[in-house]
């Protein structure tokens, strides 16, 4: 297949509110190539789980699509009907959710929810089972054959989000999302799952959307980084360019905010002073411009458009490359 | 001289569902002990971290000195004060001087009371009736770095960087001697969180309070902690001045804990230290070292007899037979 | 003292639930129904055309005509008139009666919830027991005892009903019991009573209030089949039981007397339940910002 495998196009989705619609995402552009790790990157309110509802068509009643496609395989989930999108969801594209708590049925067994989620494949039950099982010993849970007769709670929580990354690799899907896969987990389990992932994406060889706040486990997992804000891609690059050449102001002032950067024990930590606009009554010109100490005359009345800077390394910015360099 | 909190052999145990038998009174009741035989110091105007992942006592450890729960064994002294069995109303005037603050910056705030109200009410609590609760409102505000306009808002209307604010401006609102701050930057932003550690060394320097901080980033550690202790199963197996114990970790899950911090740079080669398998249950705690289960150095004596408590340093000490150099 | 201090936030709180109910279109409908319902309850002696009690045989069992809009039963008096009065009776009944059942339910599931262990359940054997009273059995037994009256009613159906405000109270209770408000309130040394009634009880009266709307219809019902049974409000005093036992017996003559008991039923029914149902919507702080920020 060539080209990217998810292309999202000039997406913007809105929600209808009392106080009128919250434009939540707004002409987002992100391409996933098939067999690549890309990170989202993002604080709160920046349209990182809209983004997700919108790729598996599960958006709330209020919310509307405003305009854009979303590609995947050639086809426009958009415009799909709920039967194929159905059949798509888990089959094609699945989920690994934040909460390892909440992920499994909990009067079911594991072996039982391993085996109802192949019901696609019309193999006998032990052969299921066998599947489960092998599953099961991929993702690093000791004793597999015994384990699936076991329940949801009688695995601790890093044993869980193992288990949810299993059942959602089971039917070999081409895109995986990950939504804050390791928020929930203590840093040495943390560590633990990140490594999972990474051989079993490498063994499976499908793409991941992985959603993070940790720029460290980002930079650690990721091919490709996609940063947002307030509803916008802001910048989008491979991983060394993100990290070692960021161009978008913010992009550059969430890396130096990052306290794990920060070696040295300093009086003040840098902060991003100033807060995320309303998204119901968006200033005119970049979203960015209230925080961003480079801004100039022009970012208060036009709108930054998505430029490539160099190869395979975008941002939406007036300054991006110009001012660059100041840092790093 | 007496220091500001001293813990000594701190004990607190937990019942756990019982079978027929205990539930009658016969037999001993089975219980798990979440917080096993702490002792620390926490001197006049330190931060003191502890550090720890889930199910290590933590929590408990900070409720217990707070008196919301009960420790069975050990002794809490506040300020030269047994804490240990002392009753409310002799708690109650100490509670001035000691303040908690929850994880959930949102959901610590009373969901039907306006802020003014909420951060006001130490005040209340304590009787302080001379207080003008107007004027000390807009101070406790500005103190936080928050415009008076907060004061007639409801928590749900706040963001959790505003609401750790009001749960920040709460904490300082009688100027205790000591705060106890559980995972002071859980829910937030990265670049909030550092806006709430900046808040709080600031206020630390300028009011001279002491923090007792639970956590299990090590950021926030790195970042406010002047000593750091490193808790496993319900124990200390490592403390020491936070720049000691960082540059030169001696226990190897404060080793293990300080790899296991994801660089954010992609190039960063890190002699990443995997731990094997996962925490063992409080209900069946491994024998002598509790952590030779997990230990990437386990060597046979640590099964066989329990590591002491010893000094590297005058102040620096850990619990492991094999300490790291 | 803590709360009249509250008031002042309370109000706009009350300003905005209403502020959302007005928006949907079923609590709009039910804010209207509700507020024509109590404002002729209230106004019912100006508003009356007639004497709701007096006699005029010659206009017995009139169809609807200009002089009574909705006719008159078999002793002449205006039917408009003594369904206005009959509402205002039975809000007579409904309200005191969910009042009192609310504030004991409140107070004993309060105590159960957070209380020791053997009080909750000693609590809740008591709820339950009432409970398994059908109620219109143990108020016929009761006024059996004691003879019909409004009084009786209004006592019986509140000993009834207090069990289910005192199940809701309780479990509400029990949720937040444990909630990390209340635990630092009580590390900062908040003494028990300023916990049940500075942060628990706003928390719990939610719920209630929306408990309170939707009961008040059944309440209203009950009233009505008691007074249909002659159990209840007694004659000539006009109730909407008791005017549809007239129509009832009188279905051959006139179809009119059970068309006027049975509409303002609804009516009362429909509008209690709308608004109730909206409010439950509304009432959550958490709920309502979801649903306005998303």
């Amino acid at each position: 297949m060539a080209g990217p495998l998810l292309d999202i196009r000039n997406l913007s989705v809105h929600y209808r509110t009392p106080r009128g619609d919250i434009k939540a995402l707004r002409q987002v552009n992100l391409a996933i190539p098939p067999g690549q790790i890309v990170g989202v990157v993002g604080e709160s309110g920046c349209g990182k789980s809209t983004l997700i509802s919108a790729v598996l068509r599960l958006m709330s009643p209020n919310a509307r699509v405003a305009e854009g496609r979303i590609g995947f395989k050639d086809q426009d989930l958009l415009v799909l009907s709920e039967a194929r999108m159905r059949a798509l969801r888990g089959k094609e594209i699945s989920i690994v959710f934040q909460d390892p708590m909440q992920a499994h049925n909990p009067v079911l067994t594991i072996g039982r929810q391993m085996a109802d989620i192949q019901y696609r494949d019309g193999t006998s039950e032990p052969e299921k089972r066998r599947r489960a099982a092998a599953m099961l010993g991929q993702v690093g849970i000791p004793d597999p054959e015994l384990r699936l007769d076991q329940y949801p709670h009688e695995f601790s929580g890093g044993m869980r989000q193992r288990i949810a990354i299993a059942m959602a690799l089971m039917a070999r899907p081409a895109l995986l999302i990950a939504d804050e896969p390791t928020t929930a987990l203590d840093a040495t389990l943390e560590v633990q799952v990140i490594h999972k992932l990474k051989a079993l994406q490498a063994d499976y060889g499908c793409s991941i959307l992985f959603i993070s706040h940790h720029l460290g486990v980002i930079a650690e997992l990721c091919d490709e980084v996609v940063v947002m804000y307030a509803g916008e891609v802001v910048e989008q690059g491979s991983v060394r360019d993100l990290f070692h050449a960021p161009q978008h102001p913010y992009t550059r002032r969430l890396l130096e905010c990052d306290p794990g950067r920060i070696k040295e024990r300093t009086r003040t930590l840098p902060t991003i002073p100033g807060e995320v606009p309303d998204l119901a009554a968006l200033p005119r010109g970049c979203v960015f411009r209230e925080r961003c100490t480079d801004a100039i005359e022009r970012c208060a009345t036009e709108h930054p458009a998505w430029r490539t800077l160099s190869d395979g390394h975008h941002a939406a910015c007036h300054v991006a490359g110009q001012a660059a360099d100041t840092k790093q | 001289m007496t220091d500001l909190l001293e813990i000594d052999d701190l004990k607190v145990r937990f019942p756990v569902g019982g079978g027929f038998l205990s539930s009658l009174g016969v037999g001993p009741a089975p219980s798990i002990e979440a917080v096993a035989g702490v002792s620390l110091r926490v001197k006049h105007g330190e931060t003191y971290a502890i550090v720890g992942e889930s199910g290590s006592g933590k929590t408990t450890l900070a409720r217990a000195v707070a008196g919301l729960l009960t420790a069975q064994e050990g002794s809490i002294r506040f300020q030269g004060v047994e804490l240990r069995g002392l009753p409310e109303s002799q708690f109650r005037p100490l509670r001035r001087h000691m303040a908690m603050m929850f994880q959930d910056p949102v959901g610590s705030l009373s969901p039907r009371l306006t802020i003014k109200y909420l951060i006001t009410e130490p005040y209340r609590i304590q009787g302080l009736k001379d207080r003008d609760l107007e004027t000390e409102a807009r101070r406790l505000l500005d103190m936080v770095g928050l415009s008076a306009e907060f004061a007639a808002r409801y928590p749900y209307q706040l963001s959790g960087g505003q609401a750790r604010r009001v749960g920040v401006a709460r904490a300082l609102a009688l100027d205790p001697k000591l705060i106890l701050a559980d995972e002071p930057t859980a829910g937030l932003d990265v670049s909030v969180q550092g806006e709430l550690l900046n808040l709080l060394s600031d206020l630390r320097d300028r009011l001279g309070v002491a923090m007792m901080v639970i956590t299990h980033n090590l950021n926030v550690v790195r970042h406010i902690a002047d000593r750091v202790g490193i808790m496993y199963l319900g124990r200390l197996v490592e403390e020491g001045p936070t720049e000691t114990v960082f540059a030169n970790p001696k226990h190897p899950y404060t080793l293990a804990l300080l790899a296991a911090n994801p660089e954010p740079d992609p190039d960063a080669v890190l002699d990443r230290i995997e731990l094997k398998g996962e925490p063992p249950s409080l209900l069946s705690r491994p024998a002598a070292c509790e952590f030779h289960t997990r230990c990437p150095f386990v060597q046979d004596n640590c099964a066989v007899d329990t590591p002491a408590w010893q000094a590297v340093e005058p102040d620096h000490h850990h619990r492991c037979h094999w300490p790291r150099s | 003292m803590a709360a009249i201090e509250q008031t002042s936030g309370s109000h706009g709180e009350l300003r905005e639930i209403l502020g959302h109910v007005v928006r949907e279109p079923l609590g709009l409908a039910g804010l209207i129904i509700v507020s024509l319902i109590v404002l002729s309850a209230v106004f019912a002696d100006w508003i009356v055309p007639y004497d709701p009690i007096a006699l005029n045989i010659k206009d017995r069992l009139q169809g609807p005509s200009a002089a009574h809009w909705l006719g008159a039963d078999q002793l002449g008096r205006d039917t408009l008139s003594r369904v206005i009065m009959g509402g205002r009776v039975a809000l007579q009944v409904a309200l005191p009666t969910i009042a009192g059942a609310m504030t004991i339910g409140l107070t004993l599931g309060m105590i159960a919830g957070f209380g020791p262990r053997w009080l909750d359940n000693l609590i809740l054997l008591l709820f339950d027991t009432v409970r398994s009273f059908p109620t219109v059995m143990f108020a016929l037994a009761v006024v059996a005892l004691v003879g019909p009256s409004l009084e009786t009613v209004v006592l019986v159906i509140m000993a009834t009903s207090a069990p289910t405000y005192g199940r809701v109270s309780r479990t509400q209770t029990l949720q937040l019991k444990n909630s990390e408000f209340l635990l630092a309130e009580r590390a900062m040394g908040a003494s028990t009573p300023r916990i049940l009634l500075v942060h628990l009880l706003p928390n719990v009266l939610g719920p209630l209030a929306v408990l309170a709307a939707m009961d008040i219809p059944t309440v209203v019902g009950l009233e009505a089949g008691l007074s249909f049974l002659g159990m209840g409000v007694r004659p000539p005093t006009p109730s909407w039981g008791s005017l549809l036992n007239d129509g009832y017996t009188l279905i051959r003559n006139t179809p009119w007397l059970i068309i006027a008991g049975g509409i303002p039923l609804i009516l009362t029914t429909l509008g209690f339940t709308f608004l109730g149902e909206t409010l439950r919507d509304v009432i959550d702080p958490k709920l309502r910002a979801r649903k306005g920020e998303r």
